[in-house]
Order: C-alpha cells, then sequence, then structure tokens
C-alpha cells in the first residue's frame, strides 16, 4: 500500500527537479492553463505558446472564425483572455527555453507564421522523416506532435522521447 | 411518495423530448419559441428530421464533402475522430457520455461552429432542436 504511493511521489519530484532546479530548459514551458487546454486542446494538441512568437498569435486570435479551414470561434471575453495568455507566454517569453530560442531565431522580422510546423526551425528538425511514417492512420500529419513525442504535453521533445507509431525508437543517423 | 409522482408528471409535461438536463431544457423552450416564431405551424422537434441534418453531407468550409458524421462518426455511442488532426473525440450520445448536453455554453458553441463547418452557415433554431432531439436520443 505504502509502496505504491511513495513510488510516484519519487517520480514526480525527479520530473520538478529536472525542471526547475537544476535549471535544465531544454525544452519549452509546459502549459498549465486549464482554460487555454480547455479550449485550444479540443481539436487537437494544446500546442505551447512558447512554439510561436507573439506576432503569430495575435493574428491567429484575430481571426478565429476562420481557423485553418474550421470554425474555432469563442466569445469575446475568452478570445480576450486566450490572446492575453498567449501573449504572455509565447516564444519572446521563454527565451530561456532551448526550443523557444531557436524558433524564434528561423523566423525572419517580417514573416508571421501561423504555423509551427511552417518555421525554419521546425522543417529543419523533421525534414529527414519519411513521408510513410507521417501519413499513416497513426499520425497523419507533422502538426500531430503528441503521435511522436510521447512527452510533448510536458514541453518535452527530447529526441529519447520519440516514439514514431509502428517504427522502432527513432535514432538520428 | 407523492413527491415521486409529482415529480414523474413534472418530468413528463417539461420533457416530452427525452430527458434533457435541467440546464438545457430552458435552451430547448427559448429554441421552441424562435422555431414558432419563425413558423407558425411548428409544432414539436423531431429526432428523424435531426437524423438527417446529422448524416447529409454538403460542402463544408474546407471545401471538402462532410457531415456530422465526418468527426462524430455514425454511431454516437462510439468514439469519433478529427479527420484533420486525428483527435479522438468522445462520444456525443447522452446516454454513454453523461457530460453531452448538459452545459449550454457548450453546446450553443458547437452548434455554431459545426454548423458552420458542415453548412457553411449557422443552423436555424428549428435545424439546431432537430438535431439536439436526436443527439439527446442516443
Ligand atoms: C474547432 C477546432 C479547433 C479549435 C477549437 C482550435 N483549433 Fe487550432 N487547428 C485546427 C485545425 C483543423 C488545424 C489544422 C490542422 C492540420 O492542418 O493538421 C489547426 C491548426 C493549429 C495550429 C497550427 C499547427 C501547425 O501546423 O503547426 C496552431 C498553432 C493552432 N491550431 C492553435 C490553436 C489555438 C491557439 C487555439 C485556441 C484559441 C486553437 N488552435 C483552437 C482546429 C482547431
Ligand atoms: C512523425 C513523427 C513526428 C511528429 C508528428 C512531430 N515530430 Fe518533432 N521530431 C520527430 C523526430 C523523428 C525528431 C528528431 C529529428 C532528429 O533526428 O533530430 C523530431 C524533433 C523535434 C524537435 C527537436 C528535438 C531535438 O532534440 O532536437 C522538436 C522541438 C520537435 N520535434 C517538435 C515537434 C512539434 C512541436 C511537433 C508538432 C507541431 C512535432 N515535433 C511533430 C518526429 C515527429
Ligand atoms: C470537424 C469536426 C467536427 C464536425 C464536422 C462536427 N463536430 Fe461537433 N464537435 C466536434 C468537436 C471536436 C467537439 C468537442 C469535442 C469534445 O468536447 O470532446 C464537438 C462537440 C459537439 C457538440 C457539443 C456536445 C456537448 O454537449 O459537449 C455538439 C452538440 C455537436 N458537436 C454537434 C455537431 C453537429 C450537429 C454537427 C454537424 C452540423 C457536428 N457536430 C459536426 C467536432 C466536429
Amino acid at each position: 500500500m505504502y509502496k505504491k504511493i511513495i513510488i510516484p511521489l519519487i517520480l514526480i519530484s525527479g520530473v520538478y527537479a529536472d525542471d526547475d532546479r537544476w535549471g535544465n530548459r531544454n525544452d519549452v514551458a509546459p502549459v498549465k492553463n486549464a482554460i487555454y487546454i480547455k479550449e485550444c486542446g479540443s481539436c487537437h494538441f494544446a500546442y505551447q505558446p512558447g512554439l510561436l512568437p507573439q506576432r503569430s498569435w495575435t493574428k491567429m486570435m484575430g481571426n478565429l472564425e476562420n481557423h485553418f479551414d474550421s470554425d474555432a470561434s469563442l466569445d469575446d471575453a475568452t478570445t480576450k483572455y486566450l490572446a492575453n495568455y498567449l501573449k504572455a507566454n509565447s516564444a519572446e517569453k521563454g527565451i530561456e527555453y532551448k526550443r523557444s530560442r531557436k524558433i524564434l531565431q528561423s523566423i525572419r522580422p517580417n514573416e508571421v507564421p501561423l504555423r509551427i510546423t511552417q518555421t525554419r526551425y521546425f522543417i529543419n528538425k523533421h525534414d529527414e522523416i519519411p513521408k510513410k511514417m507521417i501519413i499513416q492512420k497513426e499520425v497523419g500529419s507533422l502538426a500531430n506532435c503528441t503521435a511522436c513525442h510521447t512527452t510533448a504535453n510536458k514541453g518535452n521533445y527530447s529526441e529519447r522521447a520519440i516514439k514514431i507509431p509502428n517504427y522502432r525508437a527513432w535514432k538520428d543517423d | 411518495m407523492k413527491k415521486y409522482t409529482l415529480a414523474i408528471l413534472l418530468c413528463g409535461v417539461i420533457a416530452n423530448a427525452g430527458n434533457f438536463s435541467p440546464s438545457m431544457q430552458g435552451y430547448i423552450a427559448a429554441l421552441k419559441s424562435e422555431a414558432k416564431q419563425a413558423d407558425s405551424s411548428f409544432v414539436d422537434f423531431n429526432a428523424k428530421r435531426g437524423e438527417k441534418i446529422f448524416t447529409t453531407k454538403h460542402i463544408g468550409k474546407s471545401g471538402d464533402s462532410i457531415s456530422c458524421t465526418s468527426c462524430h462518426g455514425s454511431n454516437l455511442t462510439k468514439n469519433g475522430q478529427n479527420p484533420t488532426t486525428n483527435k479522438i473525440i468522445k462520444p456525443l450520445g447522452p446516454s454513454v457520455n453523461k457530460s453531452r448536453l448538459t452545459d449550454i455554453k457548450e453546446v450553443q458553441k458547437w452548434l455554431r461552429r459545426n454548423f458552420k463547418d458542415v453548412y457553411n452557415r449557422e443552423g436555424t433554431a428549428l435545424e439546431k432542436g432537430d438535431v439536439l432531439y436526436y443527439i439527446q436520443s442516443k
């Protein structure tokens, strides 16, 4: 009985130690906002705000009725709330996280990408993946981060945690 | 005992359309009066008409021919899946998913979005009522 409780506790504290105490900030700030997870995680994975710059989020939130060919509109109060949340947590605000920094550096100042999957950093990291691994039904498209990155919902995209469905563990070279 | 009978009687009076949750009954009533205003011969919503709305394909917002079943499946007691994002959608049928059709704001939000996705316009009060009767029956 006690063993069952103690083991998960150790695991949890291990995760926190990795993030905060040791300053190991390789990935992106995880999402903790329940409203964001509910509203922006209903049709797809709730992408971390640190994956795009502020200007991208502002543009996206200005036209939720036409959101990638679907209607994602919200009432005004919720739209405003989430626009502020995204602004406050955009890539610029998470510059201590390696991924946010790299994505930001890969976007030209005049570009306002609406897709994470079309930023140069993202393309460079994913251009060696054979198409058949992406279009298979368990994945569908590269926008489906959680299909391959088993710890994406913690903001952790490390290579160790990549498992492409139906293929053996991913090895760079 | 007396209380019991009264409750049953009341349920029968208010909800001649299956058993919508108390919070939804006000919304259904509002849709009814809107439908009556649009057409004075309106009597009640109809799950059979709702099924047709739910399963009929139409060129939607994305330019593809889709229906409500493209995401929710044709068996509302089973999971659906968004064909674009691959995300699993829990069953719509209240008989297996108690949280469905309980929160008016959620229902209004999704009906607005989903009618636009499929029919490129908002649903009328009649269409919304019909489709809610259909979903409630599952
Ligand atoms: C009604 C469904 C729906 C809702 C709600 C929704 N989205 Fe989307 N989103 C989509 C679809 C569909 C796509 C396109 C997916 C694809 O092409 O694979 C998309 C794509 C995206 C992308 C681009 C992914 C890429 O390719 O890099 C981002 C970023 C995004 N959404 C953010 C948001 C945010 C932020 C919210 C909340 C305000 C939100 N979404 C709410 C349906 C939705
Ligand atoms: C088809 C599976 C797949 C999908 C879907 C996918 N990735 Fe990846 N991702 C990979 C692989 C494989 C790599 C490792 C590439 C390499 O060899 O360096 C990678 C690498 C990365 C890296 C760099 C990790 C590192 O250690 O250098 C980041 C960040 C990342 N992905 C984020 C994302 C995000 C965000 C999404 C969704 C918008 C996504 N990925 C979707 C397979 C995927
Ligand atoms: C593009 C995919 C898609 C299509 C097409 C679609 N829906 Fe939905 N629908 C969703 C998603 C996603 C949700 C919210 C998922 C969740 O809460 O698990 C939802 C939720 C709903 C809800 C809210 C139920 C509740 O109380 O939680 C209703 C009602 C609904 N849809 C009706 C419809 C009707 C009617 C149509 C056709 C006009 C339709 N949907 C077409 C994706 C879709």
